[in-house]
């Protein structure tokens, strides 16, 4: 296939994999991995050597798997890699960007190397460096860039092209607080707005819990789990609650939620709630007892949203299992 | 394949991020204009201002003999050239060796020492195409290097009316061999290149290779034929590429001397040799993109 003007996927995953495997002699980087990737940002979480970049390697024919199989965008990756390439894109973990080019001029060029004319190149690239943010620094020669600025170039050549689907590997490494706020407000946008899948790593492991649809979590290249991000929450999170007014509201919420069958315990100007029961741990019940009951106290709800910390709880708790 | 544009949700509004449905062009221009930003590179053209000097003060340097010829074969209205296309090109090998080792490390170095190679081999190119086509901008920019002097004295070989039946016989054999000592210089430098990153140490590994290697085998040449050994003399010109070309120029009378005629089987050896050295160069070329392309 030479023009691609961009095909709808329907319903097949953006990727696929069925028992993947790679290993390099003793070291087992990915082991029997089957999961599947769907429209929208998919965090891949997983410790350092945890075999994240291994597989984004194998997904984009830069490596051959030892054994399994893989599909991604309804491409085989052994017989039809070529086809892949021009339909996605890579922002690589380590530094891959020569020194003494210019943002604006990389971008044209990587742009077209995936098949862009001179012209479309130029204008694309004008477009996605605007989006990651890079403005008069886009003239200056990369070298001089800090931390932020060089991930923002990566991630600007990984868009150039238009891709269906960008594998963003540790996009957030090695960068301070807010940059890391931008680039994961960066990340969100992609996957919506901009339409395109995502598939983000990260060895932090609640990092991306805010960002994904979808999280699947590698742990000494064995999958410990994938499930939309609201599973976690449903399975195995607690839940934070906040209400208008002061500890003494705080209070009131806490013990009405406990004498319906819910523990409580709190946590700041909030109370965090335990995983349900399991008469109340069944798709939203939790949520529609706590708007129901701060309802009848005649309390605000300021925010009811799933703890965060809970996705190291997961890798922790699967992790000791694989012990 | 469809051309109806899809709605995506979420891109309304003016600033948002506007999709590209424009055509997405084959391998085959994406590695046409590879070629062609390597070929501009290799003369400075596209980079920075100083990255334009070394290329042209060579060329001119290598020009500026040629010059003179025509202008004394023009003015005195001699009866042959004083030296010979291909000759030319031997005479001037430590200027063409020069521009090979200084330019091979732009385009076999810096992807690999910056690993912007990783975003190379993630678009449609394979390692093998790419590495191809590096191969081939260099030995185009080398070819191109020799092929000036040499059209400056063909042409002043037409000005001073000289035969133009036999001119045009030795201008395609030089042109030839040219090619094939280009494409062998390339590859022997680009290899050099894409292992030692550093760009110091691969401008000293290729004139080692080019010329201090040369000289060596010049050397043995020269002491095998004054002791009357010809085999080992013709044999010895097996081991660098420089000594291949004039040892191919020879057997083609191409109006090249070398301290022992080259003839026979040792022609086919010579040949065999060079093309062996060729794609070994660039199966080197692909396995060393390849790997530290999937790190
Ligand atoms: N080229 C290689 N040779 C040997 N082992 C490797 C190589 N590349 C990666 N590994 C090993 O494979 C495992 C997974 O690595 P990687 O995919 O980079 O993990 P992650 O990206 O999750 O940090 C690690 O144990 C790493 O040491
Ligand atoms: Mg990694």
């Amino acid at each position: 296939m030479r023009f691609v003007t961009g095909e709808l996927t329907g319903l097949a995953p953006v990727i696929s994999t069925a028992g993947l495997t790679k290993h390099y002699g003793a070291v087992h980087a990915l082991t029997d991995l089957t999961v599947e990737v769907g429209a929208g940002v998919t965090g891949l979480v997983g410790a350092n050597g945890a075999g994240k970049s291994t597989l984004i390697k194998i997904l984009l024919g830069l490596l051959e798997p030892t054994g399994g199989h893989a599909r991604v965008l309804g491409h085989d990756i052994e017989e039809a890699s070529e086809d892949i390439r021009r339909l996605v894109g890579y922002m690589p973990e380590h530094d891959c960007l020569p020194p003494d080019v210019s943002a604006s001029d990389f971008v044209v060029h990587m742009a077209r190397m995936s098949g862009l004319g001179a012209s479309a190149a130029r204008e694309r690239a004008a477009d996605v460096l605007r989006h990651v943010g890079l403005d008069e620094e886009r003239y200056r020669p990369m070298g001089g860039y800090s931390t932020g600025m060089k991930q923002r170039a990566k991630l600007a050549q990984a868009l150039a092209h238009d891709p269906r689907l960008v594998f963003l590997d540790e996009p957030t490494n090695g960068l301070d607080p807010a940059a890391r706020n931008d680039m994961l407000r960066l990340v969100e946008r992609i996957g919506g707005e901009f339409g395109i899948a995502v598939l983000v790593t990260s060895h932090l492991l609640g990092e991306l819990e805010q960002v994904s649809d979808h999280v699947i979590v590698l742990d000494g290249g064995h999958l410990l789990r994938s499930s939309a991000t609201g599973d976690f929450i449903e399975h195995t999170g607690s839940l934070l609650v906040e209400v208008v007014g002061t500890e003494t509201e705080r209070d009131l919420l806490g013990e009405a939620l406990a004498k319906r069958g819910l523990t409580c315990r709190p946590r700041g100007a909030m109370v965090a709630i335990d995983p349900p029961p399991t008469e109340l741990a069944h798709e939203g019940a939790a949520f529609d007892l706590i708007r129901d009951v701060a309802a009848e106290l005649g309390l605000g709800l300021m925010r009811l949203q799933p703890d965060r910390r809970h996705l190291e709880d997961v890798f922790l708790d699967g992790g000791a299992a694989h012990v | 394949m469809s051309d109806v544009p899809q709605s995506r949700p979420g891109v309304i509004h003016d600033l948002g991020y506007r999709r590209y449905d424009g055509l997405r062009e084959g391998t085959a221009t994406i590695a046409r204009t590879l070629f062609i930003t390597g070929l501009r590179h290799a003369y400075g053209l596209g980079r920075s201002g100083k990255s334009k000097v070394m290329p042209f003060l060579l060329l001119a340097m290598s020009v500026l003999p040629a010059l003179i010829v025509v202008g004394v074969v023009v003015l005195t209205g001699m009866s042959s050239l004083p030296i010979s296309y291909a000759d030319y090109t031997n005479q001037t090998q430590l200027l063409v060796s020069l521009f090979a080792a200084a330019q091979a490390p732009v385009l076999f170095s810096r992807d690999l020492r910056h690993r912007s190679i990783v975003l190379y081999l993630a678009r449609p190119l394979s390692a093998p195409l790419f590495a191809l086509m590096r191969w081939l901008s260099l030995a185009v920019a080398l070819w191109f290097f020799m092929a000036v002097p040499t059209l400056l004295l063909f042409v002043g070989a037409m000005l001073s009316g000289l035969d133009k039946s036999d001119q045009v016989t030795q201008l395609l054999k030089a042109v030839a061999l040219q090619t094939l000592l280009a494409l062998l210089v390339a590859g022997i430098t680009g290899l050099i290149s894409s292992v030692s990153l550093r760009r110091g140490f691969a401008v000293v590994g290729s004139v080692m290779a080019l010329i201090v290697l040369t000289g060596v085998v010049t050397a043995i040449q020269a002491i095998a034929a004054d002791q009357d050994a010809d085999a080992v003399s013709v044999a010895a010109g097996l081991f660098s590429p420089w000594s291949l070309y004039t040892g191919l120029a020879n057997a083609w009378d191409a109006g090249v001397e070398t301290f022992v005629p080259v003839d026979g089987a040792w022609v086919l050896a010579y040949a065999l040799v060079a093309l062996l050295l060729v794609a070994g160069c660039l199966l080197g070329l692909v396995a060393r993109f390849q790997k530290v392309g999937s790190r």
